[in-house]
C-alpha cells in the first residue's frame, strides 16, 4: 500500500451553477503546482468536475476528497441526495435525467459517468436510493499515453 | 536554459520598483526586491502587459537593430498586415511597400497566399481532428506560451500548424534564390512585427525548431522612417526592385487570422489575455461544451493591437475595415497558386509542443508535497491584502516563494513591522530614484 502524501476534502455546494466547478478548477490548480504529468492531470479534472457536476445537479450536497499517493490520485465524491434506481442505465451514454434548464446550459448529455469511467483507472460507485451516492475513482500517474 | 529567452529587458538604473508591473503580469512571474524588478523566466510569457504599464521605460523589448540586417545579401521585408493599418486612410499598402523598399529592403513579400493557406490548413486540420475539443489556435505565441505554462494539460489541443509568416518565410526563400540564383541562406526573410512576442518567437523559437524567418524589427522601429519615405516623392532607391508574391496584399479574414469560414456555433474568436484565461479556465473545467476552435490573440483587436504598433487601435481598425472593403474578389491566379501549393506543401509543426512549466519540478513528487504543505501553513499566517510590500504580488506567491526558498517569509511587513523602515529607506521621496 502506497503511502498517502497528501488528503484534501471539500463540501459540494448543490444548485448552484454560478460556482459549479470551482473545487475541481481548485483541485487542478493544486495538482498542477505540484507538477502531475499533463495526461494524468487532464484525467484527474474531468472525473472530478464530472462527479462535482453531478452532485451539484441532482444532489445538492456532497464532499469530494483526494488522495494523493506516489503513484496514483483518488477521488471520493460522496453525496446525501436521491441515489440512483438503475446503476447500469445511469451508466449509458446518453441517459440522462437533467431538466430542460440543465440542458441550456450545456449539461445532460448523459456523458458524465461515461466520461468518468474512461478517464479512470479504476471506478467504483456506491449508491442507495433515499440515502445518497459515493463515486470513488483512481488515476495512476504514470503516463497513459 | 537558453529556450527561456524572453522578449524583454528590465534595465535596472532606469527601474523604480513601482511594483506596476509586478501587478499587472498575468502569470504572476514578476517580483520586486530593494526597489528593482526581476522576472522568474519560467513563468514568464512574454505578453507586454509589464512593458506596457512601465512608466519610466524601464523595461524594453529586445528587437534587432535595423543595422543588423546588413550582414545579409538579399533582405526581403515580411510585413505582418497589420502594417498596413498604421498609416492614413488614403496611404495604400503599395506605397507602404515602396517606402519598406526605400528603407533597404531588397524586395517585400506579399503573403495574402500564404495566409490563405494556413487559412485552409486550419480548416482542414479542424474537420479530422478526433478530440479532444476544442482546438487552440496557434499562430500568437503569447498563447502558446501561456497554454505551456498554465495549461499544461491543453498543450495537446494546440493546433500544429505552422504561422502563416512562418511558410512565407519558407516560400520567399526558395522564390528568390532561384529568381536571383542564391543559395537560400543568403536570403533573409526579416519580419516587420507588431509584438515582440512575435520578434522572440523567431529569435529565439521557444520550441528548439528555428523559424524560417531570419530576424525581426517593429513596427515602432521603423515607423517615423517610413513615414518620411511615404511623404516623400519616390528617389529611385526603389527603382528597379522586385516587388514580388503572388498577387494580393489583403484577403479576407483579419490580420494573421480569424476563420470567417468556421461556423459561428463551433468557433470562438477570443480576444485579450484576461477573456482568454476566463475561457481556458472553463475549458479546463470541461464546462464549455460544443466549442471546435478558439481563435486566441493575446492583444485587444488582435495583431493590430500588438504593443510594437504605433497606431490607436481604434482608427488602426477603421483604417483595417477600409482595406478589407476595397479589395477585390481574389484573382484565378491567386485561386490557382493557393490550389497548387496547397497540394504540394506540408504546413505541420515541425516541433512538438510540450508543457514548459519547470518552476520547481526539480525535486520529487514527495518533495514538492512537502513544498506545498509548507507553503499552505505559510499562508495561513499571511494577511491575504496582496498588498505586494513583499516583493511578491499576492500572498499565496510570497507563501510559494518563501516554502521554495526563493524568499523569506519574514519579509511580509504584518510578520516583520521593521521592514516598513526599510522600505522606508529604499522608497524615500517617491521612488527609488525620486528626490
Ligand atoms: N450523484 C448523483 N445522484 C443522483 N443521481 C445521479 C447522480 N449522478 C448521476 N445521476 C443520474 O445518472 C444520470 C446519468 O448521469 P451522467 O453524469 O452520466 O449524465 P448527466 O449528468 O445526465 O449528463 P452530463 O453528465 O452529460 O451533463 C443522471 O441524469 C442522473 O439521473
Ligand atoms: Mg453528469
Amino acid at each position: 500500500m502506497p503511502a498517502e502524501l497528501m488528503r484534501e476534502s471539500y463540501p459540494i455546494q448543490g444548485g448552484d451553477f454560478d460556482t459549479a466547478g470551482e473545487i475541481s478548477g481548485e483541485l487542478k490548480t493544486i495538482l498542477r503546482d505540484l507538477g502531475i504529468e499533463a495526461g494524468s492531470l487532464r484525467r484527474i479534472v474531468v472525473v472530478a468536475f464530472e462527479a462535482e457536476m453531478n452532485v451539484v445537479m441532482y444532489a445538492r450536497r456532497g464532499t469530494l476528497t483526494f488522495i494523493l499517493t506516489d503513484d496514483a490520485v483518488d477521488l471520493e465524491i460522496r453525496d446525501d441526495g436521491p441515489g440512483i434506481p438503475d446503476l447500469e442505465l445511469a451508466f449509458q451514454e446518453g441517459y440522462s435525467t437533467a431538466s430542460d434548464e440543465m440542458r441550456e446550459l450545456g449539461f445532460g448529455f448523459g456523458m458524465g459517468l461515461p466520461n468518468m469511467r474512461k478517464n479512470s483507472d479504476d471506478l467504483r460507485v456506491e449508491t442507495e436510493v433515499g440515502k445518497g451516492t459515493t463515486v470513488f475513482a483512481r488515476i495512476r500517474l504514470d503516463a497513459h499515453e | 536554459m537558453s529556450e527561456l529567452t524572453h522578449g524583454f529587458r528590465i534595465i535596472p538604473e532606469d527601474c523604480t520598483g513601482c511594483m506596476s508591473c509586478m501587478r499587472a503580469c498575468p502569470t504572476h512571474a514578476i517580483r520586486v526586491k530593494r526597489g528593482g524588478a526581476t522576472v522568474i523566466p519560467e513563468l514568464c510569457i512574454d505578453c507586454g502587459s509589464c512593458l506596457g504599464v512601465c512608466a519610466t521605460g524601464a523595461i524594453t523589448a529586445t528587437t534587432i537593430t535595423f543595422a543588423e540586417l546588413d550582414r545579409f545579401k538579399y533582405k526581403v521585408a515580411v510585413a505582418s498586415p497589420a502594417l498596413f493599418t498604421q498609416f492614413g486612410m488614403k496611404d495604400t499598402p503599395a506605397q507602404v511597400g515602396q517606402a519598406l523598399l526605400a528603407l533597404g529592403f531588397d524586395a517585400v513579400w506579399k503573403y495574402a497566399v500564404d495566409i490563405e493557406l494556413i487559412d485552409r490548413a486550419i480548416r482542414d486540420y479542424v474537420q479530422k481532428w478526433p478530440g479532444p475539443f476544442p482546438l487552440i489556435s496557434n499562430s500568437c505565441p503569447v498563447v502558446v506560451r501561456l497554454v505551456q505554462v498554465i495549461y499544461p494539460t491543453m498543450v495537446g489541443q494546440l493546433i500544429r500548424i505552422e504561422a502563416p509568416r512562418e511558410i512565407a518565410g519558407r516560400e520567399l526563400k526558395r522564390h528568390y534564390s532561384q529568381m536571383m540564383g542564391l543559395t537560400p541562406e543568403d536570403i533573409a526573410a526579416i519580419y516587420i512585427a507588431p509584438c515582440q512576442a512575435k520578434t522572440i518567437s523567431i529569435l529565439h523559437p521557444a520550441e528548439g525548431a528555428g523559424s524560417h524567418l531570419d530576424g525581426a524589427v517593429s513596427i515602432s522601429q521603423i515607423y517615423n522612417d517610413l513615414l518620411a519615405r511615404m511623404r516623400k516623392a519616390p528617389d529611385g532607391a526603389s527603382a528597379g526592385k522586385p516587388e514580388a508574391g503572388a498577387g494580393e496584399w489583403f484577403i479576407s479574414g483579419s490580420p494573421e487570422g480569424e476563420f470567417p469560414s468556421l461556423s459561428r456555433e463551433h468557433y470562438l474568436p477570443l480576444q485579450g489575455l484576461s477573456d482568454i484565461i476566463k475561457v481556458l479556465n472553463d475549458v479546463e473545467k470541461g464546462k464549455i461544451r460544443n466549442v471546435e476552435f478558439l481563435e486566441c490573440h493575446a492583444c485587444q483587436g488582435a495583431c493590430i493591437g500588438g504593443n510594437l504598433t504605433v497606431e490607436n487601435l481604434y482608427i488602426a481598425r477603421s483604417k483595417y475595415l477600409r482595406l478589407v472593403a476595397a479589395r477585390t474578389d481574389p484573382s484565378p491566379e491567386f485561386l490557382g497558386e493557393v490550389d497548387r501549393r496547397f497540394a504540394e506543401e506540408d504546413f505541420a509543426l515541425r516541433a512538438p509542443l510540450k508543457p514548459r512549466n519547470t518552476e520547481g519540478k526539480d525535486v520529487d513528487l514527495r518533495q514538492r508535497v512537502e513544498r506545498k504543505k509548507k507553503a499552505s501553513e505559510y499562508l495561513k499566517a499571511l494577511p491575504l491584502l496582496n498588498c505586494g510590500l513583499c516583493g511578491a504580488p499576492t500572498c499565496r506567491s510570497h507563501a510559494d516563494d518563501a516554502a521554495m526558498g526563493r524568499d523569506d517569509i519574514r519579509e511580509c511587513v504584518f510578520l516583520s513591522p521593521d521592514r516598513i523602515d526599510v522600505l522606508r529607506d529604499v522608497y524615500r521621496r517617491g521612488g527609488r530614484h525620486g528626490g
